[in-house]
């Protein structure tokens, strides 16, 4: 997938308000592979939403969404299943764990469909995001930030095109953070995919070469 | 690892209830059908010659019309096509009659010992209901197969053999004895042989098989036809009441035996109908169950259920778990019903036996097709249902 078209695209949510301003909604964006792009904004103006919207989750909004000029409404669930997992990554605001499930099960369960990822740099990554010792504890045990690093491995445990992260460094100390940046900045450039990351603030440190405000 | 996770929330009393119903359900389906299956053959087939929904039709004639009309006693052409036309009729075929002389003697050591005119008739083959390979006919063939009403082996025994001192014969012995048949007509007399392959309770004729009629009427008497005095006629519902009515208004009667098996055999049909009505609302009401405990599960996982799709699970992958668990549960059902049906079949049976001692072994075929077709359909309709619900929360 080479590209993402936003064509006048505005979440059913804001249809009432008089005037929206921002760079991407009821505007024609284009987001192309291996560019980072950064989208900043204020809470409640629809981050999650256009994250959701991306990747086949939620369809409430007027306009089209091109996925290399097709329209995204137009595919089935197998479609989406098969963008999320060979086109799409997401890192999710909420993370969306498994709670019952240990550190190690949670990314496994990802990597067991996609086989990307073998289970030595599975550990690799672990341990270079300071978490090697948690891995076979259950992540409805561990602190926020904890869990936030095994969601970033889980979301890289697949080949994309695009990987979007949904305020990535909310809870992480800048170390951290870094660490968490060169992963994720070396693993897209390897494939060649874009970032697209989101923030309210504090964002990840990353070279970007387009600053979108929602 | 799915498995995992999607167990959670699951309800075993719930699975256990909606077993239970389904069971119940398909228990009273299956044993409604099979004890139907095995006891129809008891009215049915008791003389094995004609199906049960098979009426023989002649007219009513008075003695006065009897004596004085009695070339008013055949159906003509245009009668038969109305009757053809009814809505009850499904089939319908003419009795012929043999149109030359016919008679026949038995003989002991090649003396001729006891001798009598006869007559034979017909009917079209797919009346005959007899299972028995001996009920063919061909030129080449040496004899000709005779079906015989009960009643006349009753006459010879109890009346004739009884006041003449004349040894009683059984079925068994008359099917072994060779009749010496002469036919004579159209200037010939021939002697072949027949021999008796079956006794029939409700035919009150002496009948050969259709083919050996063509063969003799075209040989003995060319060129005579006469009208059919009986018509046999296939109904779908016995019980009809456009049948008396219409037999009354054109003064044709009914043989009333027949109607009476029919009655019978047709009332079985009704209560089987009622009870396997009866099976289907329960079992329609398990399977709402199955429905409404899976829904509950589906809900009450949806998060995880979300979570696994938002990762790249498909909806194909997610749904199966909980699809495997319903055709688990609905194949051990179908497994225990045919387990409970065979074990009840074998208490009945007995019962029915001695009740019906000529009734034929029957079969579980049937009844483990329909179990295994209820099985195919319930879990059909529970794949696409959950496979639908698992869609839907994806919005």
């Amino acid at each position: 997938m080479e590209s993402i078209i936003f064509h006048s695209v505005l979440p059913n949510v804001f249809a009432a308000e008089p005037k929206v301003c921002s760079e991407v909604w009821l505007k024609d964006i284009e987001l192309r592979r291996g560019e980072i792009c950064l989208v900043e904004a204020e809470s409640g103006t629809g981050k999650s939403t256009m994250c959701s919207y991306l990747t086949g989750f939620r369809h409430d909004y007027s306009g089209k969404i091109l996925f290399d000029r097709q329209d995204i409404n137009s595919y089935t669930h197998a479609k989406w299943a098969q963008i999320r997992c060979r086109h799409i990554s997401l890192l999710f605001q909420e993370l969306r764990l498994f709670p019952e499930l240990t550190a190690m099960e949670n990314v496994e369960i990802k990597n067991r469909l996609t086989g990307f990822l073998s289970r030595k740099r599975i550990e690799e990554m672990f341990d270079l995001l300071g978490i090697g010792e948690k891995r076979d504890v259950r992540t409805g045990k561990m602190s926020f930030g904890q869990q936030q690093r095994v969601a970033m491995i889980r979301a890289l445990a697949q080949p994309f095109d695009f990987i979007l992260l949904d305020e990535p460094v909310s809870h992480l100390d800048d170390k951290n953070s870094q660490t968490m940046a060169t992963l994720i900045a070396e693993e897209a450039s390897r494939q060649g995919a874009g970032i697209i990351s989101t923030s309210i603030g504090r964002h990840m440190p990353l070279p970007y070469n387009r600053v979108l405000k929602l | 690892m799915i498995w995992r996770l999607l167990r959670q929330h699951i309800s075993v009393v719930q699975l256990v209830g909606f077993a239970l119903a389904n069971l119940i359900g398909t228990l009273i389906i299956l044993l409604a059908m099979q004890f139907y299956l095995d006891l129809a053959p008891a009215f049915t087939t008791d003389d094995g010659i004609l199906g049960n929904d098979y009426l023989i039709v002649s007219k009513t004639f008075t003695t006065i019309e009897g004596a004085s009309r009695t070339d008013n006693s055949g159906f003509d052409a245009k009668e038969i096509q109305d009757l053809a036309r009814q809505d009850f009729c499904r089939e319908l075929g003419s009795f012929t009659a043999s149109n030359y002389e016919v008679s026949c003697s038995l003989g002991i050591d090649g003396m001729p010992a006891f001798g009598t005119e006869m007559f034979f008739e017909s009917v079209p083959d797919a009346f005959v209901d007899t299972h028995t390979e001996q009920w063919r006919w061909t030129e080449q063939s040496d004899v000709v197969p005779i079906i015989l009403p009960r009643t006349y082996l009753a006459l010879y025994n109890f009346g004739f053999a009884q006041s003449r001192q004349l040894p009683k014969m059984n079925e068994g012995l008359i099917t072994m004895i060779e009749l010496n048949l002469t036919l004579a007509g159209n200037g010939l007399r021939e002697r072949m042989k027949g021999r008796v392959v079956a006794f029939s309770n409700r035919l009150n004729t002496i009948l050969v098989p259709q083919s050996f009629m063509t063969w003799s009427n075209d040989r003995y008497a060319p060129g005579v036809s006469s009208e059919p005095t009986r018509l046999i006629v296939k109904v779908g519902n016995p019980t009809d009441a456009a049948i008396p009515a219409y037999t009354e208004s054109h003064g044709y009667e009914i043989q009333d035996n027949k109607l009476a098996a029919s009655r019978t055999t047709f009332m079985l049909k009704v209560i089987a109908a009622i009870i396997i009505m009866v099976g289907t609302l329960i079992s329609l009401l398990s399977f709402y169950i199955l429905m409404l405990s899976i829904y509950l599960l589906v809900q009450k996982n949806t998060y995880k259920l979300q979570n696994l799709l938002l990762i790249g699970y498909s909806t194909r992958s997610v749904s199966l778990p909980y699809q495997l668990l319903t055709i688990f549960i609905n194949a051990t059902v179908m497994i225990l019903s045919i387990a409970v049906i065979c074990f009840a079949r074998d208490c009945y049976m007995d019962i029915l036996w001695q009740l019906f001692p000529d009734m034929p072994q029957g079969s579980m075929l049937y009844t483990m097709l329909l179990a295994m077709l209820l099985f195919l359909l319930v879990s059909a309709v529970n794949i696409v249902a959950i496979r639908r619900k698992i869609e839907l929360i994806q919005h």
